[in-house]
C-alpha cells in the first residue's frame, strides 16, 4: 500500500491534522467558555482557569424559561419520527407504482414530483401559512409535520423510484402468482429490500428536519408554546447575543445530545448518506 | 449498492422501454380493465400527490397569485390586483436589488468554496483508515449543529467583542471588523455558511470517488501518468455526475440562506448581508407586504430553477460529448 512516498503521506496527514484542529476550535471554545463568567470570557477567551470554572451558567441555561432543552429535544424528535414515518409510508407505495408503470401519465407524475426538489422551501412559507390557516392547522404540531413531510416527498420519492426500478420485476410477478395483493407485495416483499435507500432517505430527511429553523419559526410561531431545538435556541439567545454567559452554555447544552448521537451513529450515518446520495 | 444508484437519469430512462414489454404493460393497454388497473395504481400514488400538491405546489401557485396583488395578509382583506407593480418594486428598490446581489454572491462564491473544499478533502480522505474516519467525522460535524447554532457560535467568535478580536487586542494588534464592516461581513458570512455546509458535499464526493474505476487509475499510473494527469483524465470524468449533483444541492442551499443570517449578522451592518430569503421572511413578511414578499419568492424560485436546469443541461451536453468520443 505504499502508493505515495513517505514524505507526501506525512505532509497529507499534517495538513489534515491542522485542518481538523481548525474545524474543532469553535467546538473547543464553545465547551470551555460555557464554564466561565462574562468577565473571564472577555479577558481570556482561549484558555480556562479550572479553579474559576463554574457550572452556574450552565444551570441557568438549563432552567431557562424560554427554552427547556428536554422539551425542545422531545418535540424535535417527535417531529423527526412523524415526518419520517409519514414520508416513507406515503413514498414507498407511490414509488413502487411509479417505477412499475410504464404509462406516460405515470412518467409525467414522476417528473412533476421531481420538479419539487428544486423549490427552495423556505421562501414559500408565507403562502403555506394561508393554506394551513385554511385547514385549521396553523400554529399546530400536525401542521408543521404535514408541511415538512411535503418538503421531503419529492426527493424521497425520486430516490425510491430509482431504487425500485432496479429491483427484479420477477419478485412482483411471483408474489402476484402466489395471490399477494398489491399492498402486501409492496410492504412485505419490496419494502424489506429497500432498506439501504430507506436508511439514506431517513438520514437525509432527519438532518433537514433537525436543521430547519425557518419552518418551525413561521408555522409554529412564538405564541404556540411549541418549539424545536432551533427555535428554542433562537428564543433563548437571539435577543442576548452579547451576553456570552447565555450564548455559550445554551449552545453547548443544545448541541451535546446531537453530537453524542452523531458520533455514536457516524458509521451508519456516513455509509447511509453515501449509499443513496449519488442520486443522479 | 452505491453503484446501482449512480445510474444516471438517461440510463434509467433507457431502461424503461425494456420494462414496457413486461406483462403488466400488456395488461395495462387492454381497455376497461386496464383503466381500472391504472385507477388502482393511482390510489397508491394519490396520498403522496395530495400532500405534495397541497403544501408545496399550491403555495407556489399562491405565491405567484399574491405577487400580482396588494395584500396585507389579514383574512378580512381581499387581495387587490395590481399587475406587475410588485415586480417593479422588487427590481427598483435598492434594498431588494442589493439583497439579490448578496444572494447571488453567496450562491456563486459559496458554491465554488464549498465544492473546492469538499472535493479537495474528499481526495485527501478517500483512503480508509482510523485517521481518515476521524477526519470525515470532524469535517461533517458542523452540519449536525444546524446553521442557526453555527451562526450564533461564530458570532461569539468573530463579533466585535468576540474571541478573535479579544485575542488580537491582547496581542496589541488592532481588531478586525469581521462582522462590523459591510464588505467584511459578507465574506465572513460566506465563510461561515461554507464551513457549516461542505460536509454534505464531502460525503457526496467520497461516494463519487468510489465509482472511479480502480483499474483505470492503475492503468493510467502504469502508463506513467502523473497525479494531475490521472485526476484530469480518469477521476474527474468519473466524478462528473457527482459534481453536478453537488453543485445543484449546494447552490440551492446557498440560494435560500436564511438561518445563518438571522444568527450571525441579522442582515447587517447596513443591510450588507441581507439575502433574498432573509428579506422575504424577516423584512417584507413582518411588514405585512405579502404581495412584495411573494414577488421576491417567485424571483428566487425562478433563480433556483434556472440554476438546476442549467447544470443539468450542461451535464447532458457533456455526457453526449463523452459518448461521441467513446
Amino acid at each position: 500500500m505504499t502508493r505515495s512516498s513517505r514524505p507526501a503521506t506525512a505532509l497529507r496527514v499534517a495538513f489534515l491534522g491542522v485542518l481538523c484542529l481548525f474545524m474543532l476550535i469553535p467546538l473547543y471554545l464553545l465547551v470551555i467558555n460555557a464554564f466561565k463568567s462574562q468577565q473571564d470570557i472577555l479577558t481570556n477567551p482561549f484558555t480556562i482557569d479550572l479553579s474559576r470554572a463554574t457550572t452556574e451558567y450552565l444551570g441557568a441555561a438549563w432552567n431557562s424559561p424560554e427554552f427547556s432543552i428536554p422539551k425542545g429535544y422531545a418535540i424535535t424528535l417527535a417531529l423527526l419520527v412523524c415526518v419520517n414515518v409519514l414520508s416513507i409510508g406515503l413514498c414507498v407505495p407511490a414509488a413502487h407504482v411509479l417505477a412499475r408503470t410504464p404509462r406516460p401519465l405515470f412518467r409525467a407524475i414522476l417528473m412533476f414530483f421531481v420538479a419539487g426538489m428544486f423549490i427552495p422551501t423556505q421562501v414559500i412559507l408565507i403562502p403555506v401559512i394561508f393554506v394551513l390557516r385554511g385547514l385549521g392547522l396553523m400554529s399546530t404540531f400536525p401542521g408543521l409535520v404535514l408541511f415538512m413531510t411535503a418538503t421531503t416527498v419529492p426527493f424521497t420519492l425520486f430516490v425510491f423510484t430509482g431504487f425500485v426500478r432496479v429491483l427484479p420485476r420477477a419478485l412482483d410477478e411471483a408474489a402476484a402468482i402466489d395471490g399477494a395483493g398489491r399492498h402486501y407485495t409492496v410492504w412485505r416483499i419490496i419494502f424489506p429490500l429497500m432498506r439501504p435507500i430507506v436508511a439514506t432517505a431517513f438520514i437525509l430527511n432527519s438532518l433537514s428536519v433537525w436543521n430547519d429553523f425557518a419552518s418551525p419559526q413561521v408555522i409554529l410561531g412564538p405564541g404556540s408554546g411549541i418549539y424545536t431545538v432551533t427555535t428554542g435556541v433562537y428564543a433563548a439567545v437571539g435577543q442576548y447575543s452579547a451576553d456570552y454567559t447565555r450564548v455559550f452554555p445554551t449552545l453547548l447544552l443544545a448541541v451535546i445530545p446531537i453530537l453524542v448521537i452523531f458520533v455514536a451513529t457516524q458509521r451508519h450515518l456516513m455509509r447511509g448518506l453515501a449509499a443513496g446520495s449519488v442520486k443522479g | 449498492m452505491a453503484r446501482t444508484l449512480t445510474k444516471t437519469v438517461p440510463e434509467r430512462a433507457a431502461a424503461a422501454p425494456a420494462e414496457a414489454a413486461g406483462p403488466a404493460a400488456r395488461r395495462g393497454r387492454r381497455g376497461w380493465r386496464g383503466w381500472r388497473d391504472a385507477g388502482a395504481r393511482l390510489t397508491m400514488v394519490a396520498p403522496a400527490l395530495v400532500l405534495y400538491v397541497g403544501l408545496l405546489v399550491v403555495p407556489v401557485g399562491y405565491a405567484v397569485y399574491y405577487s400580482f396583488t396588494d395584500y396585507n395578509g389579514f383574512p378580512q382583506q381581499i387581495p387587490e390586483f395590481i399587475g406587475w407593480e410588485n415586480y417593479q418594486r422588487v427590481f427598483q428598490s435598492a434594498d431588494i436589488t442589493d439583497s439579490m446581489v448578496v444572494t447571488g454572491t453567496i450562491a456563486l462564491v459559496g458554491a465554488i468554496l464549498v465544492n473546492a473544499a469538499a472535493l479537495g478533502l474528499a481526495l485527501l480522505l478517500q483512503r480508509t483508515g482510523g485517521f481518515t474516519t476521524f477526519g470525515r467525522v470532524v469535517m461533517f460535524y458542523p452540519h449536525v449543529l444546524s446553521a442557526l447554532v453555527v451562526g450564533f457560535l461564530w458570532q461569539a467568535i468573530l463579533g466585535p467583542q468576540g474571541v478573535v478580536n479579544t485575542m488580537l487586542e491582547k496581542a496589541g494588534r488592532s481588531s478586525m471588523p469581521f462582522l462590523s464592516d459591510p464588505t467584511w461581513a459578507l465574506w465572513t458570512l460566506i465563510f461561515v455558511i461554507s464551513w457549516s455546509l461542505f460536509g454534505v458535499q464531502l460525503v457526496l464526493y467520497l461516494a463519487g470517488l468510489q465509482t472511479v474505476p480502480a483499474d483505470l487509475v492503475e492503468a493510467a499510473r502504469i502508463d506513467g501518468a502523473g497525479r494531475w494527469q490521472t485526476f484530469r483524465a480518469v477521476t474527474w470524468p468519473a466524478l462528473a455526475p457527482t459534481f453536478s449533483v453537488a453543485l445543484i444541492t449546494s447552490g440551492i442551499s446557498l440560494l435560500k440562506t436564511y438561518d445563518v443570517v438571522v444568527s450571525l449578522t441579522g442582515g447587517g451592518p447596513a443591510g450588507s448581508t441581507q439575502t433574498l430569503a432573509y428579506s422575504i421572511l424577516a423584512v417584507s413578511f413582518p411588514g405585512r407586504q405579502i404581495g412584495l414578499a411573494s414577488a421576491e419568492a417567485v424571483v428566487l424560485i425562478i433563480a433556483a430553477a434556472i440554476l438546476a436546469f442549467t447544470v443539468l443541461a450542461l451535464r447532458r451536453r457533456a455526457e453526449e460529448g463523452a459518448e461521441s468520443i467513446g
